[in-house]
C-alpha cells in the first residue's frame, strides 16, 4: 500500500517538481529585477544606476536547478526522512541521552546545562588563545543571551508575541544614561533602578494588549517599540535626540575604577592593586624586585574583562532567577496561558495577572540587559534600539526552541557568531546567514532544542530539596 | 432571597441569551441537585453548550440569573468575577473539544488547576523562590491531591507524558480529573463520552457514579450518548432550539414523544421504531443518537465553544 503510493509519487514527481521550479524562478526574478539587476553606485558624490541582467540569469539558473532538485529530494522522500531523523522523534519516548548510561552518569555529576555553560563561560578569558576582540565579542553573545532569556520568558512561555522588545532594553540603557549623570549615581545603584524603570514599561505595555493575541498583540508590541525611539529621538532635552548620550560612567569594582584614571576620590583598580602588592610583599618580608613581576600596569582588556564577568553574573542570577520561577505556580500558569488561555480561566485562574507578571518580568530583564549595554558602550543613540535588535532577540528564542533556556544560548551563538565569523564573505555573509535561517527551519521547526523538561515529574516530587529534583527538573 | 437548606444546588432561573437575532438559550428554568447527575440533552445547536458557557462565566446571560446554593450561602454567579465562580461558588467545567494544556504533562495539568492556592502559598512567588517550607508542603499537597485523582482515573502511568499526546479517551478522563482538582461542588461535564469507545464509555459511567457517591457534589452532564444519560443520571433536561421541552427522570424522557419527536427530528409514524431504539439500554450498544460522536476534535474547535 505504502509502497505503490511512492512509487506512483516517484512516477508523477518529475513534472510536479518542474512546475515548482518554474514558480520559484519566476518569483525569484520578479523580486530580482529591482534587487538584484538593477542596482545604485556612488560615483563622485551622484547616484548612478547599473545594469546587471547577467547576474539575474545566473540567480534564475541557480534558483531554477536548486528547487528542481530539492522538489525531487523531497518528492522521493529524502527530505522527509531526514526530517524526521533530525526533529525530535516522538515526545514521549524517551531520548537517546535518556537511557545510555553514561550521559546519564556525566549528567548526574553536573550541574544544569545553563550552568554548566556559563561555568565554562566563566573560563574563557583565562584561556591562552583568548583576545580583547574574542572577550569583546563573547560579551555581545552574553547580552543577547540576556536578553533572549528575557524575552524567552513573554514569548516562549507565556506565548505572547512581542515584536518591540527592544524597548525595554532602551528604557534600560537611557535609564543608566540619564540617572548616572544627572543624579551621579554609580552602575551598580541604577541596575536595579533600571530593571525595575523598565519592568514598570513592560506593565504599561502589558495594560493595553491584555485582550489581545497573535498577530494583533504583535502589531502592537511593533508599534510599541516604534513609539518608544521615536520619543528618545524627539525628546532633546532629555535624550540628546540622535546624538545620544556619552561619556557614560563605567561601572567599578567595588568602588574601584575600571579606567586608567580614577575620577574623584576613589582609586584605580590598578593602584589598588599595585598598593596592596607592596604592603603584602612588606609583610612576607619580600624583595621589591620580586614583587615587580605582578605589577599590574593598566590595559584596556582588564576593563574588558570585568565587563565580561559582570555580564556573566548577571546571566548566572537571571538563569537562576528564570529557573525557578517556571517550577514555580507562576512559571506552569505562564505555560498553561499559552497552551490554552480558556481552559485557564476555566480553572480560575486570572489570566490578566499572569500576562502582566510576564510582560513585568521580561522587560525587567531586558531593562538590566540594556543598562549594561549603556555601561559596556559609554555611549548610546536611538539607533543601538531599532526593530532590528528586536527582530534578532525574537529570533533567538524561536531559533532556540520555545521555552528553552539553553536553547537560547545556543541560538545566540549561532546568531551572533555566524555573521560574524562571516565578516570575511563581506556581502554574501547575510545570504549565508539567510540559508542558514531557512533551513534549521525547515529541518528543525521546534527549534534547536525542542523538547520541554517538564516542572514537577511525579516519582521525583517529595524528595524535596534533594539533588534528584534539581537535576531532573528544570 | 429567601434561603431554604433545602435549595437546590444549582437553580437557573428564566436564563436568556441572545446571539443577534438568534435566541441560544430562551428562558431556561433548570436546577441540579447535589448528589445527582443531572444530565442535558438536546439536538445538535440546541443551545447546550451555551447554557454551560453562561454558568461558567464565559457568556454574560442577556437576561436571568443562575445561583449556588452552597454551605446556606448562595451565590449568583452571573455576578461573581470568573476566579470566584470556582473558589466561592464552587462550578467547573470540562470542555466539548478537550482542552488541556497539551504540551504540559499530565501532573501538571492536574497542579495548574490548584494554581489559585498554590499561588496564595508562594506568596507573589517569593515564598516559592525561597523555597519556604509552608510552600513547599503546599506543593506537595497539590501533588498528593493530583496523585489521588490520578489512581483514581487510572492516569499514573501518563502522570508525566504530555497531556496532547495521550489517547483520546485518556484525555477526557484527565480533563475531567483536573477540573475536580478544583474542588467542585458542582461539576459539569460536555460531552464527556464523546469519541469514547463502548469500554471506556462503559468506564466513564462507573466512574461519574463513584464520584456521585463517593464526594457527594452535583454533576450537569451534557451527553448525547444515551447509553450513558439513560444509565446514569437522576434527572434529565431536554432542550430544543435554547428551551426546556422536557424533564423528569429518564424513564419518564424514554417515554415522551414530545421529546424524541424533538430530539431526534422524526416523523410522528416512526416514533415507536424510535422508542424501542431507545429503551435499550445495553451499555456496549449505542442507541441511535443523532450525530455519531465527534472522532475529530480539531475539526469541531472551529465553530464550537466560539469564545475567543
Ligand atoms: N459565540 C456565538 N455566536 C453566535 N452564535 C453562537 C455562538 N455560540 C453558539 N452559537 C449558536 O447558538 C446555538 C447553540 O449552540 P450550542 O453550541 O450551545 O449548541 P449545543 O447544544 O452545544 O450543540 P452540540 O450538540 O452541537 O454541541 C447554535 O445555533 C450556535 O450556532
Ligand atoms: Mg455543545
Amino acid at each position: 500500500m505504502k509502497n505503490s503510493t511512492q512509487t506512483a509519487a516517484k512516477k508523477l514527481s518529475l513534472p510536479h517538481s518542474l512546475r515548482l521550479a518554474v514558480l520559484a524562478t519566476l518569483v525569484a526574478v520578479v523580486l530580482g529585477i529591482p534587487m538584484v539587476a538593477l542596482g545604485t553606485t556612488d560615483q563622485n558624490g551622484s547616484l548612478i544606476l547599473v545594469q546587471r541582467w547577467p547576474w539575474l540569469l545566473w540567480l534564475a539558473i541557480v534558483i531554477f536547478v536548486g528547487r528542481l532538485f530539492t522538489a525531487e529530494l523531497a518528492a522521493h522522500g529524502v527530505v522527509d526522512s531526514l526530517k524526521t531523523w533530525l526533529s525530535s522523534r516522538h515526545p514521549n519516548r524517551p531520548k537517546f541521552r535518556d537511557r545510555n548510561p553514561a550521559i546519564l552518569w556525566l549528567r548526574g555529576k553536573l550541574p544544569e546545562p545553563t550552568v554548566t555553560l556559563l561555568l565554562l563561560a566563566f573560563l574563557l578569558p583565562m584561556m591562552p588563545f583568548t583576545d580583547r576582540y574574542s572577550i569583546d565579542l563573547a560579551t555581545t553573545v552574553l547580552i543577547y543571551v540576556m536578553l533572549g532569556w528575557g524575552l524567552n520568558i513573554v514569548v516562549g512561555l507565556a506565548g505572547l508575541l512581542d515584536l518591540g522588545y527592544v524597548a525595554f532594553y532602551a528604557v534600560g540603557a537611557y535609564s543608566y544614561a540619564i540617572i548616572s549623570q544627572t543624579l551621579g549615581l554609580g552602575f551598580w545603584e541604577t541596575l536595579p533602578i533600571a530593571g525595575l524603570l523598565a519592568a514598570l514599561f513592560g506593565i504599561l505595555l502589558g495594560f493595553p494588549v491584555l485582550r489581545l493575541r497573535g498577530d494583533y498583540l504583535a502589531i502592537v508590541t511593533l508599534g510599541f517599540g516604534e513609539i518608544i525611539r521615536i520619543i528618545l529621538l524627539n525628546w532633546q532635552s532629555l535624550t540628546n535626540g540622535s546624538r545620544g548620550i556619552g561619556g557614560i560612567a563605567r561601572p567599578e569594582f567595588f568602588g574601584l575604577s575600571m579606567s586608567q584614571t580614577a575620577g574623584g576620590d576613589s582609586s584605580t583598580f590598578v593602584d589598588w592593586v599595585n598598593g596592596n602588592l607592596t604592603m603584602i610583599g612588606q609583610w612576607f618580608g619580600g624583595s621589591e624586585a620580586g614583587l615587580e613581576a605582578y605589577r599590574l600596569s593598566y590595559a584596556p582588556v582588564h576593563r574588558i574583562t570585568f565587563l565580561y564577568f559582570v555580564i556573566l553574573g548577571l546571566l548566572f542570577f537571571t538563569d537562576f532567577l528564570v529557573r525557578r520561577l517556571r517550577n514555580l505556580p507562576i512559571g506552569r500558569a505562564w505555560e498553561a496561558l499559552r497552551e490554552d488561555e480558556i481552559a485557564c480561566r476555566a480553572l480560575g485562574i486570572n489570566p490578566t495577572m499572569v500576562k502582566l507578571s510576564a510582560f513585568a518580568l521580561g522587560a525587567g530583564l531586558g531593562g538590566l540587559a540594556g543598562c549594561f549595554f549603556a555601561a559596556r558602550q559609554g555611549f548610546i543613540s536611538p539607533e543601538s534600539f531599532t526593530f532590528m535588535e528586536s527582530a534578532t532577540v525574537l529570533a533567538i528564542v524561536v531559533l532556540g526552541g520555545m521555552g528553552s533556556q539553553i536553547g537560547v544560548v545556543v541560538a545566540a551563538l549561532f546568531l551572533v557568531l555566524v555573521p560574524e565569523l562571516g565578516r570575511a564573505f563581506a556581502d554574501y555573509r547575510m545570504v549565508g546567514f539567510g540559508a542558514a535561517m531557512v533551513l534549521i527551519m525547515v529541518f528543525r521547526p521546534e527549534g534547536f532544542v525542542g523538547e520541554r523538561k517538564p516542572s514537577l515529574i511525579l516519582g521525583l516530587v517529595g524528595k524535596a530539596k534533594s539533588k534528584a529534583k534539581t537535576k531532573g527538573v528544570q | 432571597m429567601a434561603k431554604t437548606t433545602t435549595a437546590p444546588l444549582l437553580t437557573v432561573t428564566d436564563l436568556t441569551l441572545r446571539f443577534g437575532g438568534l435566541v441560544a438559550v430562551d428562558h431556561i428554568n433548570l436546577t441540579a441537585e447535589k448528589g445527582e447527575i443531572t444530565a442535558v440533552i438536546g439536538p445538535n445547536g440546541a443551545g447546550k453548550t451555551t447554557l454551560f458557557n453562561c454558568l461558567t462565566g464565559f457568556y454574560k446571560p442577556t437576561s436571568g440569573e443562575s445561583r449556588i446554593h452552597r454551605d446556606g450561602r448562595d451565590f449568583i454567579l452571573e455576578s461573581l468575577p470568573p476566579t470566584r465562580l470556582i473558589s466561592d461558588a464552587g462550578i467547573c467545567r470540562t470542555f466539548q473539544n478537550i482542552r488541556l494544556f497539551q504540551k504540559m504533562t499530565v501532573l501538571e495539568n492536574l497542579i495548574i488547576a490548584q494554581h489559585p492556592g498554590l499561588m496564595r502559598a508562594s506568596v507573589w512567588s517569593i515564598a516559592g523562590l525561597l523555597g519556604t517550607k509552608k510552600f513547599r508542603a503546599a506543593e506537595a499537597a497539590a501533588v498528593a491531591q493530583a496523585r489521588q485523582w490520578m489512581e483514581r482515573f487510572d492516569l499514573l502511568a501518563y502522570a508525566d507524558l504530555a497531556a496532547g499526546n495521550l489517547p483520546y479517551g485518556v484525555q477526557r478522563r484527565v480533563e475531567i480529573a483536573r477540573a475536580l482538582c478544583t474542588h467542585p461542588v458542582l461539576l459539569c461535564l460536555d460531552e464527556p463520552a464523546a469519541g469514547l469507545n463502548a469500554t471506556e464509555s462503559a468506564r466513564l459511567n462507573e466512574l461519574l457514579l463513584q464520584i456521585r457517591r463517593e464526594l457527594g457534589i452535583g454533576i450537569l452532564l451534557i451527553e448525547h450518548d444515551m447509553s450513558v444519560v439513560m444509565q446514569i443520571s437522576d434527572r434529565i433536561f431536554v432542550l430544543d432550539h435554547g428551551k426546556v421541552i422536557a424533564s423528569g427522570t429518564p424513564a419518564e424522557i424514554r417515554k415522551n414523544p414530545a421529546v424524541i419527536a424533538a430530539y431526534l427530528g422524526v416523523e410522528e409514524e416512526e416514533e415507536p421504531a424510535v422508542l424501542k431504539q431507545l429503551s435499550k439500554k445495553s451499555p456496549t450498544q449505542k442507541a441511535t443518537t443523532p450525530k455519531t460522536p465527534t472522532k475529530n476534535p480539531s475539526t469541531k474547535k472551529v465553530k464550537k465553544d466560539g469564545k475567543k
